[in-house]
């Protein structure tokens, strides 16, 4: 019987999930974006992603008595449909209570509320037969959440693969066609210039393909990661499959702006510059631990004090004027002199703050980053900054008469910095500094017993973090040429925070990926635009709660895991011996007590 | 193993030069001189101006700051409840706030128009009242239950984000649901105008929201020293895993801990809003470090201190920038308030984290 | 004889319970003293007092006839004190040979630059880190060599963290060294092997040594001297077999005999 309840109460949570997604906007909000064909839009889907997700989750074997039971097939789809129909009906219930109660009456409460939406969920039919409709498409939904969950490996992955490519293929409908349009490629086969989302043919390619590398994946997948990581003698560099690997990655990179054009060219270089601010904030949090929640301070001081040392103006209402202070030195002379005041300016804040525990830290350095963003459209500094107003006339950075602020050539820019900072980090996480700021992170206090100075690194990792958050400010300012109060914020510190975590504290790919996904993708989609601080929330609380180690986990993080099997395995035949001779009896055997 | 030479004497590591000077205690000092001097002068010339800030002008700026200072104790408690009973800042406290806030305004918007807030106020804000607070109790609780309860035994930096996401997670859910225009909260006519008390008028609203706020946290002081409840919290505050050795449902009692804090942020909500009578989905961020910065200036963990802290940073937030700043001819406006309210947050967390009433944190060895 | 360490009337208490109650004792190059005594004698304190964990409240601690009293952990470290604690504290999720590496923390000097560019003089302190961390591991034979080293600190099994323990201190390339009960929880065999190496680092490695120790069997085979404490104070102190048959160290364990022969 608890079973029934399980079932019952999980699928009245799918359904109070589509009842938020509803009433959030997200479901109207995607009902036009189509991922295939012109029915199946990512609106559609937001009415039954609950359902099957309650049904994959509720495949779990049960555990009873220390023993699992499995399910028969039967049984377990039946569960899924159950879940699926509770879901649907409360979601149907919702509808025929809008319905009923008036949708405008609601709507003077929840804006979301429209007839048009009202009439998206019902499919366009009378209120009944589309909450009917409602609970058999999610009926279905956590039935074949549970199936699939229930599915071989073998089958369920490629599968599973399949659906997602499409889904992310179709997401990306602004991109990837824009793309091919640029390289001269046909496109049509792929997306449809009606509905804009995937054809079934092209749907149908992307799928084929998708499994077959899932299968292809499964077969070789071992192997090929074993080669990739497996090194010679510590010097010797690294392998040359891995070298290979990055060389591509390296010339696909640089082929970008051209291949992808001016628009989503700038886009990529805004999410350049949230990656070097990740990089940055990836060594605050992820290599030294100190949870840092005012990083936009860096990025501020960074824009501006570039601002002021290459020569901008401030912004009057009558025009322009110079700065209290400035001075008018090329781009590139002037960045180490910003690194430098950064560094200082880290060193000067963390030496009271450093001490403080995590959670006062992070709330210490909240309170700074906000003063800061006072500060600056402060009446006081506007001789210096300009207040509201702002400056303008940032220098372009331009080497030998070629300017970077044109966005195919800023992305160049942006790059050789994202990857100078990469470097650095990397360098860094494998040196002794790197293993103080480990033993830091794991144990504070026996870190310090073992003569590691815990103040010194804080303040280095403190002082080189800034140092590399001010480049991105630096970066931003020669990208937008002027800048203004209004781009300096908490949201800028939340936002880099999120970059750092989905991304996976201390993973370099990691906080580029981050950055693609939180920066990026609003930045192409305008949809997700709007709901961007939703999602970053619920990806923050979700991450925390389902994989702390992020997207992709730092390897040390997970090292553990995979190694150990590899070496164990290896030594096994070698070591049996030489271990048993070890444990040797002593010759006294055991004295008296 | 141990080459004698290696190892560097006790004097020379003692006088090694970077460590040799307390940098950190002349920078704090040095700050310190500098905000004492500009508070010193700043006050001075404030009040020895011309056109100095009439008498008049004072007295509402401290009864003002009083009010506020009520709403922030309320807030500022359940800051410390939690963090008593979990040794963790909730985060998303602002928001527990801002849905009461939200949510009553329906309510009492409708009582409004229909005239039934002016016909019986009593009962109308007594119903409003109760819906802010089962709001804020409900959202607290599931914070609680959803993001918290899983992580209670993860590192600390884990929580503290998860609290982050929750914030801004709850804020665009209120922000998605009802739309991103400010509100007016309705005002009931018995409450507009002003009293006069020992001299001085006082808005009628601030009067409520004083004796509201101060019988609503004699109350819980009462309750949490007296009954069978409060009994389990302060046990679970010291030590959590005794507690639940000796018999106490540690689930149950940091859950009734979030309830109670939601429960006072759901009322301070009502007493904002009739009291500034704005709504809006971000109102629960300033609001709630704010408050924050109360419960740590009065003592974090302590009831006392969360009252303590939110009247002193209710008036000092409200006197402090006109009193020590516009002697500079700077003026105060919302944004300087703000950052005077962080500032002294930092004052604060550097130089007596244990706040007025010295709590000391024993999480600090 | 030079004394390495040199405890003078250190006194340190918590709240109202004192802790240390004027503990004097000294330690002779060379020498292996164990100190002694019933559960919350201060034992563990005293050893936190010396590395800098705590302040006393008074009395000095001298190393080599210099004060160590107000310098910090990593000082400490620094001048030759290394320790092990008494419930073990490893870096988890570092690998052993990684945990080991720590300790050579305060006897190297890479900086930023250095690191980021990686000269010569860096890669070969590196080497070096790792060869003397390698050195302090291959101190407890194969246990800790070979594919083990590569495997995270949290996977070993306790008396393999112990050693770790051991070794990590070892690499910091002390002049002595504090145990805090490194016997705790381990079997006869795995006892008895302690105790050789324990002996070994005096030996091999010309190590001073205070030990903390309930396991009688390992200070009678370890001790050149036995310090008796209770309630913060030494109450008795000498060869192990006249500590072991002072009236006041057996009522302290056992508590006051009634008009009993001992």
């Amino acid at each position: 019987m608890s079973r029934l309840r399980a079932t019952v109460t999980a699928g009245a949570l799918a359904g109070c999930v589509s009842i938020f997604l509803a009433l959030v906007g997200l479901t109207d909000r995607f009902a036009d974006l189509y991922f295939v064909g012109d029915q199946a839009s990512f609106g559609r889907l937001m009415l039954v992603i609950a359902p099957f997700t309650v049904g994959a989750i509720l495949a779990k074997p049960r555990v009873e008595g220390g023993e699992i039971r499995e399910r028969t097939a039967g049984a377990a789809i039946g569960i899924g449909a159950l879940a699926g129909a509770v879901a649907g009906l409360l979601l149907g219930a919702f509808a025929v209570f809008v319905s009923a109660f008036g949708v405008e009456r609601i709507n003077a409460v929840f804006v979301n509320v429209t007839p048009s939406m009202l009439e998206f969920i019902t499919f366009g039919q009378p209120v009944v037969v589309g909450a009917l409709i409602l609970v058999a498409a999610s009926t279905v939904a956590g039935a074949v959440g549970l199936g699939y969950r229930l599915l071989p490996v073998a089958v369920r992955k490629p599968v599973g693969s399949a659906v997602i490519t499409v889904l992310v293929l179709g997401f990306l409908q602004r991109i990837v066609p824009i793309t091919l349009d640029q390289l001269d490629l046909e496109r049509n086969w792929l997306y449809s210039r009606s509905t804009g989302g995937l054809t079934w043919f092209g749907a149908g390619v992307v799928a084929a393909g998708a499994a077959g590398l899932s299968i292809f994946k499964q077969r070789k997948g071992a192997d090929i990661r074993r080669r990739l990581s497996s090194r010679g003698t510590d010097d010797a560099g690294m392998n040359p499959l891995r070298a290979i690997l990055l060389l591509i990655v390296f010339v696909i990179l640089l082929a970008v702006p051209y291949v992808t054009g001016k628009v989503i060219s700038e886009v990529l270089g805004t999410v350049l510059v949230f990656a070097l601010l990740g990089l940055g904030l990836n060594i605050v949090v992820g290599y030294a631990g100190l949870l840092d929640l005012g990083y936009v301070f860096f990025f501020a001081v960074g824009a501006y004090a570039t601002a002021l040392l290459t020569g901008a103006t401030l912004n009057t209402f009558t025009g322009s004027s110079p700065p209290a202070l400035s001075a008018d030195l090329n781009f590139y002379l002037a960045i180490p002199i910003v690194m430098l005041i950064a560094a200082g300016a880290g060193v000067l804040i963390g030496a009271p703050v450093l001490r403080l525990r995590g959670d006062y830290l992070a709330l210490v350095t909240l309170g700074l980053g906000e003063m800061i963003t006072v500060l600056i459209a402060s009446p006081w500094l506007v001789p210096v900054v300009g207040g509201p107003n702002g400056m303008r006339g940032v220098s372009d950075a331009s080497m030998f008469g070629f300017g970077f602020r044109d966005p195919q050539h800023f992305y160049y820019l942006a790059l050789a910095f994202v990857l100078f900072a990469m470097f650095v980090s990397w360098r860094l996480a494998a040196s002794r500094i790197g293993r103080a700021w480990t033993a830091m992170r794991e144990d504070e206090q026996i870190a310090e017993a073992m003569g590691v100075s815990t103040t010194r690194f804080k303040l280095l990792a403190f002082a080189i973090g800034g140092a590399i958050g001010s480049l991105g400010g630096a970066l931003f300012a020669v990208k937008i040429g002027s800048l203004t109060p209004a781009s300096f914020n908490v949201f800028v510190s939340i936002q880099v925070l999120g970059i750092v975590i989905l991304g996976g504290l201390g993973s370099l790919p990691g906080v580029v990926v981050g950055a693609a996904v939180l920066v990026g993708l609003p930045g192409l989609l305008r949809e997700f635009e709007e709901y961007r601080l939703l999602f970053y929330g619920a990806a923050l609380v979700l991450v925390m709660l389902l994989r702390p180690e992020g997207l992709i986990p730092n390897i040390r993080r997970s090292r553990e895991l995979h190694e150990e099997d590899a070496a164990q395995d290896k030594w096994a035949g070698e070591l049996a011996g030489d271990e048993h001779a070890a444990v040797g009896v002593s010759p006294e055997g055991e004295s008296a007590g | 193993m141990s080459e004698s030479g290696v190892a560097p004497r006790v004097a020379d590591v003692r006088l090694s030069a970077f460590e040799r000077i307390p940098w950190r205690r002349l920078i704090l000092i040095v700050l310190a001189v500098v905000m004492g001097t500009v508070v010193v002068v700043g006050t001075y010339k404030t009040l020895t101006l011309d056109d100095a800030f009439s008498l008049e002008g004072w007295k509402n700026l401290v009864v003002q700051g009083i009010a506020q200072g009520a709403i922030l104790a309320m807030i500022a408690l359940g800051y410390s409840l939690v963090y008593g009973i979990l040794r963790m800042i909730n985060f998303a406290h602002g928001e527990v706030f801002m849905a009461g806030a939200f949510i009553s305004f329906f309510f009492i918007d409708a009582y409004a128009r229909s005239g039934f807030l002016n016909q019986s106020p009593i009962l109308a804000l007594s119903i409003v009242l109760v819906v802010a607070i089962v709001s804020s109790l409900s959202i607290a609780v599931l914070l609680e239950r959803l993001a918290y309860r899983p992580l209670r035994n993860a590192p600390r930096l884990v929580p503290l984000i998860t609290a982050i996401g929750a914030s801004l997670f709850i804020q665009n859910a209120f922000r998605g649901f009802f739309g991103a225009q400010p509100r007016g909260y309705p005002q009931p006519d018995v409450l507009q105008g002003t009293i006069s008390i020992l001299g001085v008028d006082v808005r009628r609203v601030y009067v409520l929201v004083f004796i509201v706020a101060v019988v609503s946290m004699l109350v819980l002081r009462a309750f949490v020293a007296r009954s069978r409840t409060g009994r389990s919290m302060r046990a679970v505050a010291e030590d959590r895993e005794i507690a639940s050795l000796m018999g106490i449902n540690v689930d149950r009692t940091v859950r009734t801990t979030f309830a109670l804090g939601g429960a006072l942020a759901g009322i301070a909500a009502v007493l904002y809003g009739l009291a500034f009578q704005q709504v809006v989905f971000t109102m629960g961020f300033r609001p709630g470090i704010a408050a924050f910065t109360a419960a740590v200036l009065g003592g974090i963990g302590s009831i006392s201190g969360a009252a303590l802290g939110g009247f002193t940073l209710g008036i000092l937030q409200a006197v402090g920038p006109q009193l020590f700043l516009s002697g500079f001819g700077i003026p105060s406006p919302n944004s300087v308030r703000d950052a005077f309210v962080f500032l002294v947050l930092v004052i604060v967390l550097i130089y007596r984290p244990g706040g007025l009433l010295g709590v000391s944190d024993p999480e600090k060895v | 004889m030079t004394t390495v360490l040199e405890v003078e009337g250190v006194r340190k208490s918590f709240g109202g319970l004192a802790a240390l109650d004027g503990l004097d004792f000294r330690v002779e190059e060379g020498e292996i003293v164990s100190v002694i005594g019933p559960n919350g004698a201060g034992k563990s304190t005293v050893f936190n007092v010396i590395t800098g964990l705590y302040a006393p409240d008074g009395g000095d601690i001298r190393y080599f006839g210099e004060s160590i009293v107000g310098l910090r952990p990593n000082q400490i470290a620094k001048v030759g004190i290394a320790r092990t604690f008494q419930n073990v504290k490893l870096f988890p999720n570092m690998t052993v040979l990684e945990n080991a590496m720590v300790g050579q923390h305060c006897r190297s000097k890479a900086g930023v630059f250095g690191s980021v560019i990686r000269s010569g003089k860096v890669k070969a302190e590196e080497r070096r880190i790792r060869e003397r961390a390698q050195r302090a591991l291959s101190f407890f034979g194969s246990r800790l060599a070979g594919y083990r080293q590569d495997q995270a600190a949290f996977a070993l099994s306790y008396a393999n963290r112990r050693r770790l323990e051991m070794a990590r201190a070892l690499s910091t390339e002390p002049r002595i060294m504090l145990l805090d009960e490194p016997t705790a929880g381990m079997n006869p065999r795995e006892t008895i092997e302690l105790r050789d190496h324990i002996v070994r680092m005096r030996d091999e490695l010309g190590l001073t040594l205070i030990v903390i120790e309930h396991d009688m069997r390992v200070v009678k085979g370890v001790s050149d001297r036995v310090v008796a404490c209770d309630y913060g104070r030494k109450i008795a102190e000498g060869t192990y077999d006249e500590v072991a048959s002072d009236a006041k160290v057996i009522e302290a364990y056992l508590g006051r005999q009634h008009g009993e022969d001992g």
